[in-house]
């Protein structure tokens, strides 16, 4: 199993779990975060004072699909996610060693 | 100048005084007596007031103090009040020399006031001594009227409350003269801790409070009134031996006192020690009494309304249950005095509240200018207004509010019932006005720089009411909110605005969470939404109350983060890029003006005038202010001046139109500095054309316009095009002001400069943010204009002290290049900074 996590804009999360449902991956967990890749922030100006806003907005989103699905899910999720502008995110794939249902106690595979 | 009246008047004070002395050698001189002795003075003014020559209009003689109150001994100075009804003119002055000297002639101590009625408008806040004589005001000669009237101008609640104040603040001073004590071995009769003074304090202070005050504290009113006429007569006494105002009760003449008054005993000393026995007892009455009074009178906070230690309520319940207009002062002074309504009030409240209709809460224009000060964001209004609801008084003023009433809807978010999400976005706006949560002060910010924020808070109350139904809420809920606001006969701009809030209040949430809005395109479709900042600010402060009332997670600093950006992106395009869109023949809004315009306004006019005109224009007029400015801009030619001036609330605004010219828009600012106007907010626009219309809202500080009534617009209009046309120079005007006035103020405020050469096609966009101050924004113009630049478009606003002005400029038709750039910004934050001499600013303009 693969845990995918991806780091994409706030607007591109519906459209982003869209494309996961249409891969029949229907579990997500979407947390609000802040950070800065590449793209470091930019600089805001307000009644003529420059602000430097180096943690932007984003949104990330995990999902835990089976080895054989993680090319199609990565692919899915970049392709609903891609604007071609910097800050478009991340996707991180790591590997899950054990899944537990907690309801049951029992392994989830 | 005394005339033949003087003989019969010195013999009537004769008489009058020689009655008195008579019934005071009895032992007999209290207050019978002195209201005897009153009542001959009365007839004596009267005759003289009757023989002075009569004045030009409506004159009151009005006896204050000890003389109102009947309670003058021999040698009290006597207090009088003359009132006219006007100006005071040299006939009226005839009169009162022909009605006072006399008086002086007859050797009376005569302490008058002479005032015009106009006079009582303001309270004379630092005389207590002259306002709480005029409480005891009583007509003795002239024009009763004029008492009436004085009356109703001077019994407010605030003057009350005011000279309650005054009077604890004069009583503890006396008392510490004396050390607090009453018992003292040579009492002053009138001065000392529960002498006379004390007496008339507690009977001041019950009638200015409850009435029936005294009548439920330790003394009863006989025992108060025994106590008065005995401390009269021994002061009688004490004028009469001295021969003079003298108020001690000294040793010697405690005997002489004991003596008048009959009291038994072989030797002086038991006489006198019998009357020191009488004397502290009286006076302790009268201190218990003033002691009583002070610490369970309520202070006036209202009509009807009084602060008790531990929150308000009505001081007469009965009449307040009949009276449902006055129900919502309640909760305002509850709110202004930072305290709670007591639960009987709720009560009557709670008890009556369903008899009245939405209607009979607010009968009157007056009223509903109440409701509306009420609903101003600040802290405890959420305490109150859930107050309100409670007791069923918020349902009934507002039946749409009723509908969601404990209203339950199930989603994953709400935590709340519709009617507490409603509550609490109320709070969380009053929270950001008052006491800010840390993190959130740019949208604290934001609220005081609101110019009705009351109609944020009444669409915040309105915005879910059409959650009662299953359908588009937003709708429904603007739908209801027309019946209220028509209802209250609201202004037909502040409808709009709350319709427009109720209508989009989930707009800027979608915008900011759902699209791109590092999108220019989407930006610029919200900013077309909102079209101008004020909105911009409404509808961001009531996402921000909205979502954090949703649940205690929801807002969270990701979610403002988003939503400040919006705010920021759009607040940008709407200053800086809004000279790039002008207005065409296919704009939207336009044919409903074409369609609506009036009979004297060909299409062809009105088009003409709106082509090159920023779009944004249309969001700030509405269309009856756009059809007067069609007018004034007919048939204009160079060096025309055409302008309206016209009343705004508390403040005055000002049109101009005429066509563009070097210096134009300085000299408009010189001209208002000069008449010592201040300028709020204002936007100058220009076309392509070269037509200029500039609308500017300013603060008459000196109040030129409102005191000269009748020639102050005409004087104004005339330098205005004196100065427009040339023919004089305003800095000669502004030289000859007080130079005060215009030095600038050191002023918190560091001033920020910005120039952008990217977000307008044609312009070069300069915001300065500087310390606000008279005449700044004449000095920043005059130096842009000294620069060699076009001032084409300027927004202007004022938040708190701060000035905050963008100007679209250009130099020699195109942007300005770096070097210009810096040599602008270099003598601006010059004279900003306060480096420049003022004379320096005040040389003649080298026009060109």
């Amino acid at each position: 199993m693969k845990l995918i996590k991806s780091i994409v804009r706030p607007n591109k999360v519906d459209e982003v779990r869209d494309a996961l449902e249409k891969l029949g991956i229907g579990g997500v967990t979407v947390t609000e975060v802040r950070g800065h890749g590449k793209q470091k922030g930019h600089t805001a100006v307000y009644r003529g004072k420059e602000y430097n806003v180096n943690l932007l907005p984003k949104m990330e989103l995990e999902v835990v699909v089976e080895d054989n699905m993680a090319d199609e899910a990565i692919k899915a999720i970049i392709q609903a996610a891609r604007t071609g502008e910097i800050g478009d995110g991340r996707v991180f794939v790591l590997p899950v060693l054990q899944s537990y249902r907690i309801r049951t106690g029992e392994l989830a595979i | 100048m005394t005339g033949p009246a003087v003989p019969v008047s010195a013999r009537a004070l004769e008489a009058a005084r020689a009655e008195l002395a008579e019934a005071t050698g009895r032992g007999l001189g209290g207050r019978g007596a002195l209201g005897r002795y009153a009542a001959r003075l009365d007839a004596l003014l009267r005759q003289l007031f009757d023989q002075a020559p009569p004045p030009a209009q409506p004159v009151a003689a009005i006896a204050l103090g000890g003389y109102g109150r009947r309670q003058l001994c021999l040698f009290s100075d006597i207090d009088l009040l003359i009132l006219f009804e006007g100006s005071i003119g040299p006939i009226d002055e005839r009169f009162l020399h022909g009605f006072l000297n006399p008086l002086w002639d007859l050797g009376m101590t005569v302490g008058h006031q002479v005032r015009e009625l106009s006079d009582f408008s303001t309270l004379e806040a630092d005389n207590p001594e002259f306002l709480l004589a005029l409480l005891d005001a009583r007509p003795v000669a002239g024009d009763r009227a004029l008492l009436d009237r004085f009356t109703v101008m001077f019994h407010q609640p605030a003057t009350h409350a005011h000279i309650i104040e005054s009077l604890v603040a004069l009583i503890d001073a006396r008392h510490a003269r004396f050390n607090d004590t009453l018992y003292q071995l040579e009492p002053d009769i009138k001065e000392a801790p529960g002498a006379l003074r004390d007496l008339t304090a507690a009977r001041t202070i019950a009638a200015l409070t409850d009435p029936a005050l005294l009548t439920r504290g330790p003394v009863d009113a006989a025992r108060l009134e025994e106590a008065e006429d005995y401390l009269l007569r021994i002061r009688s006494i004490l004028h009469l031996k001295s021969g003079r105002n003298q108020n001690v009760l000294t040793h010697e003449l405690q005997e002489t006192a004991a003596d008048q008054l009959g009291y038994p005993g072989a030797q002086p000393q038991q006489r006198v020690e019998r009357l020191m026995s009488d004397y502290f007892r009286h006076a302790r009455t009268a201190n218990r009494s003033l002691q009583w009074v002070r610490a369970a009178a309520p202070m006036p906070v209202g009509p009807n309304l009084g602060r008790f230690s531990r929150g308000v309520r009505f001081i007469d319940p009965i009449k307040a249950a009949r009276q449902p207009e006055t129900w919502l002062s309640l909760f305002e002074a509850a709110i202004v005095h930072g305290c709670e309504v007591l639960e009987d009030a709720l009560s009557v409240v709670r008890q009556n509240v369903s008899r009245f209709a939405a209607e009979d809460f607010f009968p009157s224009e007056e009223s509903r200018d109440e409701l509306m000060r009420f609903l101003r964001p600040r802290a405890g209004l959420y305490a109150r207004l859930s107050e309100m609801h409670d007791c069923g008084l918020l349902g009934q003023m507002f039946p749409e509010f009723q509908a969601i009433s404990w209203r339950v809807i199930r989603d994953f978010y709400h935590k709340y019932t519709v009617d507490e999400h409603t509550l609490l976005t109320i709070r969380n706006l009053e929270r950001l006005s008052s006491a800010c949560p840390p993190g959130r002060e740019r949208f604290g910010s934001l609220v005081q720089e609101l110019q009705q924020p009351e109609l944020l808070v009444l669409s915040l109350l309105f915005h879910d009411v059409g959650k009662w139904k299953d359908e588009d809420h937003a709708i429904e809920s603007m739908r209801m909110a027309d019946h209220m606001m028509t209802r209250l006969d609201m202004p037909e701009e502040s409808r709009e605005l709350v319709d427009f809030l109720i209508k989009n209040h989930l707009q800027m949430s979608r915008v900011a969470f759902h699209r791109d809005t590092e999108d220019p395109e989407i930006v610029k479709r919200f900013a077309d939404l909102v079209g101008i900042e004020e909105r911009l600010k409404l509808l961001c402060l009531m996402t921000v109350a909205d979502i954090e009332a949703v649940s205690p997670d929801t807002l969270t600093p990701w979610k403002e983060e988003l939503l400040w950006r919006l705010y920021v992106d759009t607040y940008n395009h709407l200053t800086h890029a809004y000279a790039d869109e002008l207005i065409d023949r296919r704009q939207a809004g336009l044919s409903d003006l074409v369609t609506g315009r009036p009979d004297d306004i060909p299409e062809g006019e009105l088009t003409v005038f709106l082509e090159g005109l920023p779009r944004r224009y249309l969001q700030l007029a509405d269309a009856p202010a756009i059809y007067e400015h069609v007018r004034l801009s007919r048939d204009i030619a160079r060096d025309d001046v055409h302008i309206k001036l016209e009343r705004k609330d508390a403040a005055w605004e000002l049109t101009v139109v005429t066509l563009d010219k070097p210096f134009l828009f300085s000299n408009i600012c010189g001209v208002l500095s000069s008449f010592g106007m201040d300028i709020l907010r204002g936007h100058a626009m220009t076309t392509p054309k070269g037509l200029v219309l500039d609308i500017v809202e300013f603060v008459d500080q000196e109040r030129y316009l409102e005191l000269n009534p009748n020639d102050a617009r005409d004087r104004f209009s005339e330098v205005l095009h004196e100065v427009l046309s040339g023919k004089i120079d305003v800095t000669e005007r502004l030289r000859r002001r007080e130079q005060g006035m215009l030095r600038r103020e050191t002023s918190r405020v560091s001033p920020v400069l910005y120039f952008d050469n990217q977000s307008s096609r044609r312009y070069t966009i300069l915001e300065i943010n500087a310390g606000d101050a008279l005449g700044l924004l004449y000095r920043i113009s005059r130096l842009i204009s000294r620069h060699g630049c076009d001032v084409d478009l300027v927004l202007i606003s004022t938040e708190g002290k701060k000035a905050i002005d963008v100007f679209h400029i250009t130099k020699s038709g195109a942007k300005l290049a770096e070097p210009a750039q810096q040599a602008l910004r270099a003598d601006l934050e010059r004279m900003l900074g306060g480096i420049d001499e003022v004379d320096q600013e005040y040389r003649p303009a080298e026009q060109g």
